[in-house]
């Protein structure tokens, strides 16, 4: 089986596990550079993915499956990607759902989209306090933070986020990054976050150009 | 005209002096009852009652939301993170109710397709239905039964992604567990309806603000044609069908009412589902409910509740087929004077 871009794009794009297993092993005993594979084959493909999701062209369904491709890819890339002296610095992002908020369909959306985005992200689940958040970003040394919230009451809680991170003098650099139903603009501003997704793809974005 | 009568006109499309309001499920939290009753909040046995009834009759609400009860929880031990009792429910997925937090699964029905094939629902002999038959026998309020269906539920119970996932990977394991859901709430609409339930309502969230979670194709390959046999069923008891969901329905709104559903609910603004514009494109087929965002009831102040409700009732109101609600409950962080606000326009707006 010859082994083309266009192949591990549509393996991605199926969200063909079996596919992209044996088209990345194959790539690499071929002696393809893994940042190469990832960065020309596997997040263009990735990158469709989420625009179609965007566009209604794809659903959460076949978003799952692609995501799940992804990250067999990335997994099997990760050993290859240490030590390589043409890999990229990887960015970590912490994510996670507010305290007293249980609802995480929106900040898994994120976490998904954000891995297919070859970011490595640190999920913290979901009712997460905000000490919690500082501690896993200095634990992983992340520099941008996701925080999510469904509720209108629990949405009040990002400000003790924003708060907690500005007035720590190790991390008040962070850039954090808020999104859920309640949430607007308008009220990212009003509690001095980085920015503000109302989608899923639109987080990816603003995480990318935070890394920009 | 009592509020019961108000309701079935709205659902007949006869344009009525008031336009009638009310909330589906539990309507409004302890929190917000405790507020707007005050010192008359009852602390007795029959509170429940008592303090839905009370509510109801001080904002002029037209609809009780009721249902069947399942036999009660079974206590399983003490969640490692929170510290909370785990519980399982009579559909056998277990759960727990972190401090200050809304429900949470801690372990789904099957972790596998197989175990899937080989779950079975709960026993409907053992739920009870006297809830429904107080509200019919005691009250004017038009008495909405809620269930569920197989959508919604079947991701509760599973977990969410993978539920999503297994629509794709065990398809057909999917198609029969649909099945199986609704047949278990079809048995409990038709005990809702011989208890007296004035109407069904099926809650069923399918969408997210952005559209529906899954491909429309597949729910109408897979999921409507049983939700329409569902639905065809109810409505042989001579009670019609409400729907619930959150999110963007727009591009399946024909196909829920080819399943035969009579009143959409929820319609919430911020997923572009605006009365008046779904009004003038399915009028004719549907009547809705809803519409005020909960969140401007939550953030908003008197005036703008007033001003948004009074827009609303102007655009949505002719012809019937209209009935004012928020588009999902009344949450306990709404602003009470923003909830009384609402109900007294919708009072003061008369013909």
């Amino acid at each position: 089986m010859t082994i083309t871009p266009d192949s591990i794009q549509q393996a991605i794009i199926m969200g063909n596990v079996a596919s992209i297993s044996t088209a990345v092993n194959q790539l690499l005993s071929t002696g393809v550079n893994s940042q190469h594979i990832l960065d020309e084959q596997l997040l263009p493909g990735m990158a469709i993915v989420g625009d179609r999701f965007k566009r209604n062209e794809m659903f959460l369904p076949q978003v799952l499956m692609s995501a799940q491709a992804m990250q067999t890819a990335i997994d099997i890339l990760k050993p290859h990607l240490v030590g390589n002296s043409e890999a990229r610095q990887r960015h970590t992002v912490i994510i996670g759902t507010v305290k007293g908020d249980m609802h995480d369909i929106g900040k898994n959306l994120v976490r998904i989209m954000l891995v297919g985005a070859g970011f490595d992200v640190i999920d913290l689940g979901v009712n997460v306090p905000a000490q919690k958040f500082l501690e896993a970003t200095s634990q992983h040394q992340a520099s941008i933070v996701c925080v999510s919230a469904l509720l209108s009451s629990t949405m009040n809680n990002m400000k003790e986020v924003v708060q907690a991170f500005r007035s720590s003098s190790d991390l008040n650099g962070t850039k954090i990054l808020i999104g859920g139903a309640p949430v607007s603009r308008e009220f990212s501003q009003s509690i001095g976050a980085d920015g503000y997704a109302p989608t899923a793809p639109a987080a990816v974005e603003l995480v990318q150009g935070f890394c920009d | 005209m009592t509020g019961r009568d108000n309701v079935f006109s709205a659902i007949n499309r006869i344009e009525t002096t008031r336009v009638p309001i009310g909330e589906i499920g539990g309507g409004y939290t302890d929190v917000i009852i405790k507020a707007v009753l005050g010192e008359n909040y009852d602390q007795g046995p029959d509170a429940y009652f008592l303090n839905h009834q009370r509510i109801r009759e001080l904002l002029g609400a037209d609809i009780v939301g009721a249902r069947v009860l399942g036999p009660p929880v079974e206590i399983l031990g003490i969640h490692d993170d929170w510290g909370t009792e785990i519980f399982k429910d009579f559909w056998g997925a277990t759960y727990t109710q972190p401090p200050d937090a809304t429900v949470q699964l801690v372990e789904s029905i099957a972790q596998s397709p197989e175990a899937l094939e080989a779950w079975r629902p709960p026993d409907v002999s053992r739920f009870d239905s006297s809830q429904v038959k107080r509200w019919k026998e005691t009250t004017d309020f038009f008495v909405l039964a809620t269930l569920n269906a197989g959508f919604d539920l079947g991701y509760e119970l599973l977990g969410f992604e993978r539920f999503m996932m297994w629509t794709i990977q065990a398809r057909d394991t999917m198609k029969r567990y649909f099945e199986k859901l609704i047949e278990t709430n079809l048995s409990l609409a038709i005990m809702s309806a011989k208890a007296g339930a004035d109407a069904i309502l099926i809650a069923d969230d399918l969408a997210f603000n952005t559209g529906t979670f899954v491909d429309p194709e597949y729910l109408r390959a897979d999921y409507f044609p049983i939700l329409k046999n569902m639905v065809g069923e109810i409505k042989k008891q001579g009670v019609p069908v409400f729907f619930h969901s959150d999110g963007d329905l727009r591009t399946v709104i024909p196909d829920l009412i080819d399943c035969g559903i009579d009143v959409l609910q929820s319609c919430d603004p911020n997923a572009n589902m605006d009365i008046p514009t779904l009004k003038a494109q399915y009028g004719k087929d549907l009547a809705f409910m809803g519409n005020i965002d909960v969140d401007l009831l939550a953030n908003g102040d008197v005036k703008e509740v007033e001003n948004t409700t009074r827009n609303l009732i102007r655009d949505a109101r002719r012809g019937g087929g209209f009935i004012l609600g928020t588009s999902n409950v009344v949450a306990s962080y709404c602003q009470p004077e923003n909830l009384i606000a609402m109900y007294k326009v919708a009072h003061r707006e008369l013909k």
